[in-house]
């Protein structure tokens, strides 16, 4: 294992189709494993998965060669999802926050995925540029985020392997 | 993911899930799940063992709930991990749903 530097990327291009969620799930996991805390892989894991099925599924028409690339980059307490896709125009970040619902009779199903993913990021933006949707999502680890001392991040450095 | 079937005492079916809750699981547990919310009345779905959920389960959860209501039966969660607590509550469904951390109070619940 080679000890892995502060600042860190990978870079994951994805086909549309919903099989490859499951890729994209392995592949989130592989990188946040030891370089956020699980409260933050899980926010990652989640908001990605929304930001992905959403393009997969309303990115296009059936027969459009959509492509879809997924960068993670970890830079110190802040960990920045970026998903570039060259579909359909479609903004997140102007999506209307849903309506609650009073009783189970009256509840609307779906329309929760871009909800969970103003909740669950720290930030999130949107550009349209050259054709293509970016959307960039932020991530702090909780100590970060509360204003707390950075030793208290201690998990985020350089690991071994762990034992299998 | 994994779906398994437990008929409890007082008509209660206890339906435990585990692994992913996202796209991938919700659509493999979709169909099982909403045939035995069809088929019965008192329903509790153990997610101990979920450690993701994403919104293609909670549509799942919210359409079986939907559902067993239809139907005059309740349906009830239990034990959701802390995230999965998390992701619940964040979409409205702590509101809509009754969440109980114990098989002895989620049975009290659909007993009454």
């Amino acid at each position: 294992m080679i000890a892995m530097a502060n600042n860190e990327a990978s870079r994951l291009v994805l086909r549309k189709d919903v099989a490859e969620l499951k890729r994209l799930a392995g592949w989130i996991e592989g990188f946040t494993r030891k370089r956020t805390s699980p409260d933050v892989s899980f926010a990652v894991q989640l908001c990605l998965e929304e930001a992905v099925a959403n393009i997969i599924m309303y990115g296009g028409a059936r027969d459009d060669p959509l492509e879809i690339a997924v960068e993670l980059e970890r830079n110190g307490g802040n960990l920045v999802a970026r998903i570039e896709d060259n579909g359909r125009q479609f903004d997140p970040t102007r999506a209307l926050p849903p309506v609650p619902a009073r009783s189970l009779e009256e509840a609307k199903v779906g329309d929760v995925g871009i909800h969970l993913m103003r909740s669950f990021a720290s930030g999130m933006d949107y550009e349209r540029r050259d054709g293509r949707n970016r959307l960039t999502l932020r991530f702090l680890e909780p100590a970060v985020r509360d204003g707390r001392n950075r030793l208290t991040l201690r998990f985020l450095e350089p690991a071994g392997e762990p034992a299998e | 993911m994994d779906i398994s079937v437990d008929d409890l005492a007082g008509g209660i079916t206890k339906v435990a899930l585990r692994g992913r809750f996202d796209t991938t699981g919700a659509v493999v547990v979709e169909l099982p799940f909403n045939k035995i919310a069809t088929e019965k009345q008192k329903i509790m779905v153990d997610l101990s063992a979920v450690n993701f959920l994403a919104s293609y389960g909670i549509r799942v959860l919210l359409v079986g709930a939907k559902i067993v209501k239809n139907n005059g039966g309740n349906l009830v969660i239990l034990c959701p991990d802390n995230n999965v607590a998390k992701v619940l509550k964040t979409a409205g469904m702590d509101a809509l749903i009754p969440i109980h951390q114990s098989e002895a109070a989620a049975t009290a619940a659909l007993a009454s």
